[in-house]
């Protein structure tokens, strides 16, 4: 445990030796936000207005939920272990006694404390400029199965991350390409991160609620806005716990198997 | 003249090089350009379902809508198309293998710019602009709105130019391209949507300091038949000084180049 604490340390004080690079990584979410803020805010120019079930607080307060949720979900440094497999860095860490899998997770959580520290003041400032009216919740079971929504969203995300990579074993020159179809367009788009997922039609809702990618922020947020309640909550983080079971098998399964095809080229 | 035709052989010797590296990893070809029509895909779709649930955006209807995302998406994509060296920029001022650039007889501002097309953006380049045909016809536009929409268009890839030199430029002195690069993508991604979304004084800085408005939201506006002659030539005027200031900028940031670690 303590070597992971120091791994946590080291990186990061990592991400701080790349200043620039993180706060143009931080400018470029709040630009994203700025666009959705405002998209929503034309859309509900009359404050009174309900469109697909959301009254202008609730869109806004999803807008912002998502600068924060993003911080705590889909920041990550596990990101660069395609590069470590295909230039054969991973050799370093096989060799020594650390396991690869927690040594990324806490590298993820280093990486996701210090995002959600600028998120929060990020999040804080833009309230102050631009005076949203945002939902409160006060339910107090709300927040906790918000919680547990979220640890499943971060759990699951880390596993979807950590088996994309594994593609880099049998693909060493494509290992990005598929970080940019499974992590940055399909997560994007299919978690609500773009746009609320219940805007589309039922059909496709009920599609896409069978795949893992709602549970990372569109099914954390419907909880906190009280928009599901009850039965909903529960097949939700029943659903996201069994996908969290099903790709931690499959790692299981791939990673051994990727050991096995690795040659540690470049080395 | 006979320069302009030595360039463009140059252009094509290396683009075709850049096709060729590309083409020979045909699955992350193949990735790339499902992931690219997949995003625009879905985000095409978003619109779709958007207004019709609430029938217009900033007063726009959803045919307009549409035009203003696809002159977005036809701009980013040529852009994309012929800057894409721009991303790889870094390495060489890193590595002071640009000093292998500045001591061959081309431009070195040309080379860093243009000296490896995209293959990905190329294909999707044709369909793009059958959409905006297709989609620009539906808004039954006047002979002078065309005109002015492909002269603006043309202005809006000047600017889009002006952009990313500005971008090399300040890689050079800071030795940081990636994140800019991407904060100019998140800059105009500003303009999926007419920039009359943004309030003041947010809007103001999108349509004159960083002119996006005037990159994408304008021609599109202009094909609808809501700009003015003057707005038209204001926008050009805009369009070389943006052009002229970021040439001026890259020399003077060559001035900055150390060299280190050649």
């Amino acid at each position: 445990m303590h070597k992971y604490f120091q791994i946590f340390k080291i990186s990061f004080q990592q991400e701080f030796a790349y200043r620039l690079n993180f706060v143009m990584w931080r400018a470029r979410n709040v630009m994203q936000i700025i666009l959705t803020f405002f998209l929503w805010n034309t859309v509900f120019y009359d404050p009174s207005r309900e469109v697909f079930g959301y009254n202008k607080e609730k869109i806004l307060t999803y807008v912002f939920g998502i600068l924060v949720l993003r911080a705590i979900v889909l920041s990550a440094r596990a990101v660069d272990m395609a590069g470590e497999i295909a230039n054969g860095d991973i050799t370093n860490y096989l060799l020594k006694p650390v396991s690869y899998f927690k040594y990324w997770f806490t590298r993820d959580i280093a990486s996701k404390t210090l995002n959600l520290s600028f998120a929060g003041v990020e999040a804080l400032i833009l309230f102050l400029i631009l005076k949203p009216n945002i939902f409160l919740q006060t339910d107090f079971l709300m927040i906790i199965l918000f919680i547990v929504s979220v640890a499943i969203a971060v759990t699951l995300f880390f596993y979807i991350l950590f088996l994309v990579n594994l593609v880099t074993f049998w693909m060493p020159e494509n290992g990005w390409a598929a970080q940019f179809l499974f992590v940055v367009i399909l997560t994007e788009f299919l978690s609500g991160g773009a746009f609320p997922i219940d805007i589309l039609p039922p059909v496709l809702q009920h599609i896409l609620y069978g795949l893992p990618f709602p549970y990372l922020l569109f099914f954390p947020l419907q909880v906190y806005l009280g928009k599901i309640s009850g039965l909903a909550i529960a097949r939700g983080i029943l659903t996201g716990g069994l996908w969290i079971m099903v790709l931690a098998f499959l790692t299981r399964i791939i990673w051994p198997r990727g050991l096995k095809r690795y040659s540690a080229e470049g080395r | 003249m006979k320069i302009i035709l030595r360039y463009l052989k140059i252009w094509w010797l290396m683009s075709r090089n850049a096709f060729l590296a590309v083409l020979s990893q045909r699955i992350g070809f193949t990735i790339f350009l499902i992931g690219k029509i997949l995003r625009f895909s879905l985000f095409f779709v978003f619109i779709i379902f958007l207004l019709k649930g609430t029938n217009s955006l900033a007063g726009y209807n959803l045919n307009q809508t549409l035009f203003f995302f696809l002159t977005f998406n036809l701009i980013d994509t040529i852009s994309q198309f012929l800057f894409r060296e721009v991303y790889r920029f870094r390495p060489l001022v890193v590595s002071g293998s640009f000093d292998l650039v500045l001591t061959k007889p081309v431009s070195a501002l040309f080379r860093s710019l243009m000296g490896g097309a995209d293959v990905i953006d190329f294909v999707t380049i044709p369909f793009l602009i059958m959409a905006v045909i297709y989609i620009g016809k539906l808004l039954n536009p006047s002979t002078l709105g065309i005109l002015y929409y492909i002269l603006l268009l043309f202005n809006g890839l000047i600017l889009a130019t002006a952009f990313h030199i500005a971008v090399l430029a300040l890689g050079i002195i800071t030795l940081e391209i990636d994140h800019t690069v991407m904060i100019y993508r998140d800059l105009t991604a500003l303009a999926r949507f007419p920039v009359d979304i943004y309030k003041e004084p947010i809007k103001g800085i999108l349509t004159f300091l960083i002119p996006i408005g005037i990159m994408i939201t304008l021609p599109a506006k202009a094909l609808m038949g809501i700009t003015s002659l003057m707005g038209v030539l204001w926008s050009l005027g805009l369009g070389g000084t943006a052009l002229f200031l970021s040439l001026r900028f890259w020399k003077f940031a060559l001035t900055k180049y150390t060299s280190a670690s050649s």
